[in-house]
């Protein structure tokens, strides 16, 4: 499939920003969260570039933005419709947080709670989308919304995690979270890794119907030139590259991170080394997290491929 | 709506008979010399006179080459287009409702006023069937020539698909898949018509004759390869010919 930049960016980033909120409200059960108002501030900000950036960034893939109201309608049926009215009403609940904690109001706890409630929905939706398409086996796995929801909360672990070395604040239990959520991660993908690359559900044969058992091959395309078809569904990465991106993922997003937050205590003799540092940990884990979803593009095959010389899929 | 009409009055599809077609991509010329000027009108081609020209195309034919063990080898061409399911999940999957399958006879068509053009349809299509008209940002597909199927101002025997009435080896039909009775639904039966990629569970009303098994002295016999290298490069010609002149 076309790895599409604004996709690409759109899950990464609201990822983040609504992974920050779940952490935020999964905090709040076991520790104090009215932190002082200037970190408030801080996170504040960030969850809301993090997340409407990657909304905005969203709706560039489309051909007609100024329609985008419309995807409100199908969410009867549709899961595209779903994740965008999802995505829009967390706003609401997420703006009387942003308000309520930042005046000390104790009710901002629900908010939170509701907030974050209604992020987790919109990712579940999301991952569906991508899980309910037969057409493409990479995608349809079970594994694929749990993927896009461990890569939110880890994301948003790591980035709030690195917010509190910025500003040199602690909070109780984010170490252990981050450490936890960041390991799942990288287990959950290894054991995607390894599905995908089992896993066939059509082949050349069924594709055409010419025969069980006979070896089709494409003797002729349809014209010599691209097409639609094959710019945005048949993309090909070589192995090699593919394997050299998996490894830069599960360093710079899941161990490096790791070491550097226990080799911690190494640091602490400088806080501009300290600071330095992990603002690197949290630019680094975003752009691994950027080519994991890129790989999540590029070697998922389609169907269509089927009528292009693939054999199977 | 998105959502699946509940019941069918029709089911309006096409039969290509895989024996007869003769890849002569007439079909696909006169679809889209009907459509860029009808319902979905029109379909852009992009670069058409230069390096790399694309556009939108409602169907396509591709060339398979079949080697089995009983028949030997044989080209089929394989025209193919939107089979307009009976399940289609392009319909479902669309968020604003500007997909939509007729409930009058079964016909999937997009609304150019609605379609946001996210695509996502085309990525549920396991034949694709669709195709996004980059200068329109919409997603386009083929009408089943909804506007030439029903139109009173032509004559009554062209009243069927622009695929159907020029093809030049009769190689396409026309009806209601859905009328036990029809010509169409009894050809299927007799030929063993079949449907494409059953596993995706999209019922297709679309159906394909498969090629008749062609038993004669040839058909069993396999071309033999004069090397026994797989590839054969200029040294492998030249030791051929070396030896050959030996």
């Amino acid at each position: 499939m076309h790895p599409s930049k604004s996709i690409i960016f759109f899950t990464v980033f609201s990822g983040t920003g609504y992974g920050i909120l779940i952490c935020l409200s999964f905090l709040a059960f076991l520790t104090n969260i009215n932190f002082d108002s200037n970190f408030k501030l801080n996170l504040i900000i960030a969850t809301f570039v993090f997340i409407s950036s990657g909304l905005l960034s969203s709706t560039l893939h489309l051909g007609h933005p100024e329609r985008a109201w419309r995807s409100f309608s199908q969410w009867k049926s549709s899961w595209l419709s779903r994740e965008g009215l999802a995505a829009v009403i967390t706003f609401l609940p997420l703006m009387i947080f942003y308000l309520l904690w930042y005046l000390d109001n104790f009710f901002y706890i629900y908010f939170l709670h509701l907030t974050s409630i209604l992020c987790l929905i919109t990712i579940y939706c999301t991952g569906q989308m991508y899980a309910t398409l037969k057409t493409i086996p990479a995608w349809n796995n079970k594994l694929v919304t749990p993927i896009y929801t461990i890569n939110a909360i880890c994301m948003g672990a790591l980035t709030a995690y690195c917010f509190t070395r910025f500003y040199e604040f602690e909070i109780n239990y984010l170490y252990h979270l981050t450490i936890v959520s960041l390991s799942l991660c990288l287990f959950m993908k290894l054991v995607y890794w390894y599905i995908i690359s089992k896993k066939i559900i059509s082949t050349a044969n069924s594709a055409t119907g010419l025969g069980g058992n006979n070896n089709i091959s494409l003797f002729e395309g349809p014209h010599t030139g691209k097409n639609f078809l094959t710019t945005e569904m048949i993309n090909k990465i070589k192995k090699e590259k593919a394997n050299f991106l998996r490894l830069c993922f599960s360093v710079l997003t899941c161990i490096l991170p790791i070491y550097m937050i226990i080799q911690e205590p190494s640091l602490i003799i400088d806080s501009f080394i300290l600071k330095l540092t992990f603002f690197l940990v949290l630019i680094f884990a975003l752009i691994g997290m950027l080519l994991e979803r890129y790989l999540f593009f590029i070697q998922a095959k389609h169907t269509v491929s089927l009528y292009y010389g693939e054999n199977k899929v | 709506m998105t959502t699946l009409p509940t019941k069918q009055n029709k089911k309006l599809g096409l039969v290509i008979d895989l024996d007869i077609c003769v890849g002569c991509h007439a079909c696909a010329v006169n679809c889209k010399e009907w459509n860029t000027s009808g319902h979905s009108s029109p379909l852009h081609d992009i670069d058409p006179y230069g390096d790399d020209p694309t556009g939108v195309w409602f169907n396509r034919i591709h060339t398979f080459e079949v080697e089995s063990e009983i028949n030997g080898s044989k080209t089929v061409h394989f025209p193919k287009s939107c089979l307009h399911c009976s399940d289609a999940p392009c319909v479902t999957v669309c968020p604003t409702g500007a997909s939509y399958k007729r409930e009058e006879d079964g016909i999937v068509l997009v609304n150019p006023d609605t379609c946001i053009g996210c695509k996502l349809c085309s990525w549920s299509c396991p034949y694709g069937a669709r195709e996004y008209d980059e200068e329109a940002g919409i997603m386009k597909k083929c009408t089943l020539c909804v506007d030439k199927i029903y139109n009173e101002n032509i004559p009554e025997a062209d009243r069927v698909p622009a695929c159907v009435s020029t093809c030049p080896a009769g190689a396409r039909s026309f009806g209601d898949l859905g009328d036990e009775n029809s010509e169409i639904f009894k050809l299927v039966k007799e030929r063993n018509g079949y449907d494409l990629m059953p596993e995706q569970d999209c019922a297709p009303t679309n159906k394909y004759l498969p090629p008749r098994e062609k038993n004669n002295q040839f058909s069993s016999n396999k071309l033999q390869s004069i090397t026994e290298e797989k590839e054969i490069t200029f040294d492998s010609w030249k030791e051929i010919i070396e030896n050959a002149s030996k």
